[in-house]
């Protein structure tokens, strides 16, 4: 979803959810008053209409069911891979906080500054910016700074070889974390599949305005199948960008982690 | 043809809705639906709510990487402090404060495109620069771009610029008082001074200062040698330092050097009692950096250490702790900085604005904050602050005990008459008044 519906994400869930409800039903409904009418001059009364509706709405219906469900899949997907990468981030930094730790003074004192430095950072600036869909920059300043001085590092035994060489490990996988959670912060669904989407919502919504049925009818059948369709799209939202809108990736495990650092 | 209704027929006696009738009502109940979720429908999404007051961009300029690293993250720590305090307080002015600290990777080349683009992008102060080269190399772009910077380090004077604060201590705060101990019984009455320092304008500025003020006093120099800011074998120059026969070393070496220095002059058993050396640019804070009892008994000349036993300082020190971490230690660039920033919030509210001009003016009538080493008032003729001299010698514990300070804070001269005749600079009054042009070797 571009940043122009960027709004959508400052709601509360339960208000975006109303909201898309609200405007699936609205349009349902207001439909069925304005546009209903000129669709039955088009549609003209016949005694097998309803049941060749009914055939072409679930035909109809199975293919956009299958598309909204893989669509929605997909999402879920991308919120759990993200929410995998940030977990493994902190997992990384954790240890590479623990190897800098075995690092002689006053290299291994400010390894571990770096590394609290960049884990505030990511806590304080980058999640407020993620939240916004943008990708924070000022990190990898942190990140090039704490490799920096860890190459100023020389070892001088076989046993601060071994270590160093383990460091340099664990910040190579640390900084392939750090770059999965910097990608999945603009990860979300092209723009086709949202027209594909609404597109499809607003044909479903046609079809059942052609049925033949007393109009209190249409308007609480319709209506049901209308704000379910809100559900769905709402659940789609609110997934589409892990980092954004209130049901998403926070920065707990690095907070935790945070406080680790702070406590030793 | 009479026909039966509904009552009559015992069928129900409920009136049908007509289409006309249930459209009316479904419209009214939608309007009236919507007349009251709307509000609290889109309460704080873009669409509901005037758009928050933007936030206002203040730009630090501190190197993240490279030799001046060492210090200059410290200063963007307190800084950054700062503004997070300000903005958990209401921010200024009503509007949060929001920072970009781009690495400037300690070349000089890069603080004046880094500068530029924080002025682009719009931010209303700079706060930063460490090394005097960086300093000059961002002054044509804040003078020419109508610009203030904030610099909190100590520096050689020779220079004053409308669009610069200066929070750091000149030669005549710090290294001259410096001289006047060596010299008298409390140092020592050393005569042999070795003078050191990085290759750049402030060691040979300063050095250029200190030698007429050692000549005055009739101490002799017996060496002087300049080094890259990113030099590592400094072994050869403790060997002359010992065969001149020095008996102090006047040390401006900035950055990591002073690492390698210390570990030089360490390895060469340089006793701090015979041969101290008194370093101009290192504090504290950069001491954590150097092994344990490489720098014992040595000085250090600072407006400020972390020993200075203040509820001022103490409460300094656990509001940055609590923030930052428990084992941070604190520098005198750091307490410049924190000065300089609240100076500039000061005289932001005293205007009513962020626009340079006005905040400038605000500095006419001078501005004191109760800094915590000290007070600290902004002279308005040169956009110098006082500052105290103090006096620190290295312990174990790589902190310093403070040996000798100035009872008050020390009024900057950035144009010494000794080394710069004719020379002032007085903004309430004109401005700069230039005496004879002045050449410093180097």
């Amino acid at each position: 979803m571009s940043n122009d519906f960027s709004w959508v994400y400052e709601m509360h869930p339960w208000r975006l959810a109303l909201l898309m409800v609200s405007l699936f039903v609205g349009f349902y409904w207001v439909g069925a008053i304005f546009i209903r009418p000129f669709l039955r001059l088009l549609v003209r009364r016949s005694p097998g209409l309803n049941d060749l509706i009914g055939y072409v709405l679930s035909c109809f219906c199975v293919f956009y069911g299958l598309l909204l469900g893989l669509i929605a899949v997909t999402a879920y997907q991308n919120y759990a891979e993200a929410d995998q990468n940030v977990t493994r981030e902190a997992t990384a930094l954790s240890a590479l906080y623990e190897d800098v730790s075995r690092y002689p003074e006053p290299f291994g004192q400010d390894l571990r500054w770096l590394l609290r430095d960049y884990t505030r950072y990511v806590i304080k600036y980058s999640w407020p910016l993620q939240r916004q869909g943008i990708v924070p920059q000022e990190g990898t300043i942190r990140a090039e700074a704490f490799f920096d001085r860890l190459l100023d590092f020389q070892p001088k035994t076989p046993a601060e070889e071994i270590l160093h060489a383990e460091a340099l490990r664990q910040l190579n996988h640390f900084l392939e974390c750090r770059r999965m959670r910097l990608f999945s912060v603009t990860n979300g669904l092209p723009a086709s599949m949202w027209y594909v989407m609404f597109v499809g919502a607003a044909f479903n919504i046609v079809l059942c305005w052609m049925f033949d049925t007393r109009f209190m009818t249409q308007l609480v059948l319709g209506g049901i199948l209308a704000a379910y369709l809100g559900m769905m799209m709402y659940l789609i939202i609110d997934m589409n960008q892990p980092f954004r809108g209130e049901v998403s990736i926070t920065p707990d495990v690095f907070e935790v982690l945070y406080r680790r650092m702070d406590d030793e | 043809m009479n026909i039966p209704t509904a009552a009559a027929l015992g069928g129900s006696s409920r009136r049908r809705t007509s289409r006309r009738a249930a459209l009316g009502e479904g419209m009214a109940a939608t309007l009236a639906a919507s007349r009251l979720l709307a509000p609290s429908l889109f309460v704080g999404c873009s669409m509901g709510v005037p758009p928050r007051a933007a936030s206002v961009l203040v730009g630090l300029l501190n190197s993240q990487t490279g030799p001046l690293a060492i210090g200059s993250m410290s200063v963007r720590d307190i800084e950054t402090h700062a503004v997070e305090r300000f903005n958990a307080a209401g921010g200024l002015l009503g509007r949060q404060l929001s920072i970009r600290g781009p690495d400037t990777r300690s070349r000089s080349e890069l603080f004046p495109r880094r500068a530029d683009e924080l002025i682009d992008a719009g931010a209303v102060a700079l706060f930063g620069c460490w090394s005097s080269a960086s300093r000059k190399a961002v002054l044509p772009v804040v003078e020419g771009r109508n610009a203030l910077l904030f610099y909190p380090v100590q520096y050689e004077g020779n220079e004053t610029s409308r669009n610069v604060v200066y929070g750091g201590q000149v030669p005549n705060q710090q290294v001259l008082p410096a001289i006047e101990w060596l010299a008298g019984d409390g140092g020592g009455s050393r005569r042999k001074v070795f003078l050191i320092g990085s290759d750049y304008v402030y060691p040979r500025t300063t050095n250029f200062l200190a030698k007429k003020w050692l000549a005055e006093k009739g101490m002799t120099i017996v060496g002087e040698e300049y080094f890259p800011l990113d030099h590592a074998d400094f072994a050869p120059v403790v060997g002359r330092i010992v065969e001149s026969g020095a008996d102090s070393v006047l040390n401006t070496v900035n950055g990591e050097g002073n690492i390698n220095l210390f570990a030089a002059l360490s390895a060469a058993k340089v006793d701090a009692a015979t041969v101290p050396m008194v370093s101009t640019s290192l504090s504290e804070d950069e001491l954590r950096s150097v092994p344990r009892s490489q720098a014992d008994g040595h000085f250090i000349l600072s407006n400020y250490f972390q020993t200075i036993d203040t509820p001022a300082n103490r409460e300094w020190i656990e509001g940055f702790r609590d923030a930052f971490g428990r084992d941070r230690v604190f520098g005198d660039a750091m307490e410049s900085a924190w000065i300089l920033i609240h100076l500039w919030k000061m005289a932001v509210e005293k205007a009513g604005s962020f626009a340079v001009d006005a905040v400038r003016q605000a500095f006419a009538d001078g501005l004191s904050f109760a800094g915590p080493g000290g007070p600290v008032s902004l002279d308005p003729a040169t956009q110098h602050c006082t500052r105290y001299f103090r006096l620190g010698k290295v312990r174990g514990d790589r902190l310093c005990d403070v040996v000798l300070s100035s009872e008050t804070p020390i009024i900057p001269d950035p144009y010494p008459q000794i080394a710069f005749p004719g020379w002032k600079c007085d903004w309430t009054r004109g401005g700069i008044e230039r005496g004879p042009e002045v050449t410093i070797d180097g």
